[in-house]
């Protein structure tokens, strides 16, 4: 049973890295990140329900890394959109392709 | 079992790339055919197995329908589509979740994903959106090779994770109440709470000081005005 939540974990996680990699709206960007820790929270619990048999952790060890990584989320999150809402006012744009600032000439 | 996690892999490839917008509207009308057959042969799979056990088929429901909707948050031309595909898989993975006994990290999560996250995504998509819908949402940059590549490492991940296999012992059956949740964080964590706390008010701090700020027509990044 561990072995098909992990494998739904990484699979949410490849759609993400997909989404990522191929979508050019900054929002959706985002969205695809919020996607891959969805993948890895999955892992995370999956692992502290069926523990390994050499697991040094303890039993909810899983769950509360897996509070931690919301937490992060959500300041990720707050940031991210922050500068979203920052870049669009600033080029009128949220394609990711227009923010050419910084590349090198 | 590698074979049919090739096929499913193969399948699940080309639907999404087919169904990644990329200007191929007369390729993208077949999109749903390979992902239907993927999902069809994946709960094939688990329902045979599943037979025996409900949880399995819960399991197999809720898996299925959080990898739909991240199929759709991926594809859909439309970001507030996206935004409620994503609720959606919020609240398939929080299924996933109470099936295995973490009660209260699925509250929190629609608490915190599908309450406050999805809100603001909400809100900055109304304040950025055009209303008609964009060049670069109707154009994916490169869907040929982000999916070979993304479907390229899936297939690794799996064939480690199916051939390495089932080191597993069963584990002593730790409910996850709040209860037992919160002693562990406020005793052995207690200093991690503490870091995060900080992190969070960090990000507070910088979100507030970012959105103050305007865009400066020179580029040196202003001082906050206003």
């Amino acid at each position: 049973m561990l072995i098909a939540y992990l494998l739904v974990g990484a699979a949410l996680f490849t759609l993400g890295l997909i989404g990522f990699v191929t979508r050019r709206n900054l929002i959706i960007i985002f969205l695809c990140t919020e996607m891959m820790f969805q993948g890895i929270i999955l892992n995370l619990v999956a692992l502290g329900r069926y523990p390994l048999a050499s697991a040094a952790a303890g039993p909810l060890d899983g769950q509360v890394f897996a509070l931690f990584l919301i937490a992060v989320a959500a300041a990720e999150a707050a940031l991210g959109l922050t500068l979203v809402v920052l870049l669009y006012r600033y080029g009128r744009s949220l394609d990711a392709g227009t923010l050419t600032t910084l590349r090198d000439p | 079992m590698e074979n049919l996690l090739i096929a499913l892999l193969v399948l699940g490839a080309l639907g999404l790339f087919l169904a990644l917008p990329g200007g191929r509207a007369h390729l993208a009308r077949f999109a749903p055919v390979p992902l239907a057959g993927a999902g069809g042969v994946l709960a094939a799979v688990v329902l045979r197995a599943a037979l025996s056990e409900p949880q399995r088929a819960w399991f197999a429901g809720l898996a299925l329908v959080a990898l739909a909707a991240a199929v759709r948050v991926v594809t859909h031309r439309r970001p507030v589509y996206s935004a409620l595909y994503f609720v959606l898989l919020i609240l398939a993975v929080t299924g996933l979740l109470v099936l295995l006994e973490a009660k209260f990290l699925a509250a929190a999560l629609v608490i915190v994903y599908a309450g406050a996250i999805l809100v603001t995504y909400v809100f900055v998509i109304m304040l950025a959106q055009q209303a008609t819908a964009a060049s670069y949402d109707v154009r994916a940059r490169e869907p040929f090779w982000g999916c070979l590549a993304g479907f390229l490492l899936l297939a690794i991940v799996g064939m480690q994770l199916l051939s390495g296999g089932a080191a597993t012992a069963a584990g002593p059956a730790a409910v996850g109440t709040v209860a037992e949740v919160g002693t562990r964080l406020l005793t052995h964590y207690a200093v991690a709470v503490q870091v995060g706390g900080l992190l969070l008010l960090a990000a507070m701090v910088g979100a507030i000081a970012i959105a103050r700020r305007k865009p400066a027509a020179d580029g040196d990044g202003g001082e906050s005005a206003a």
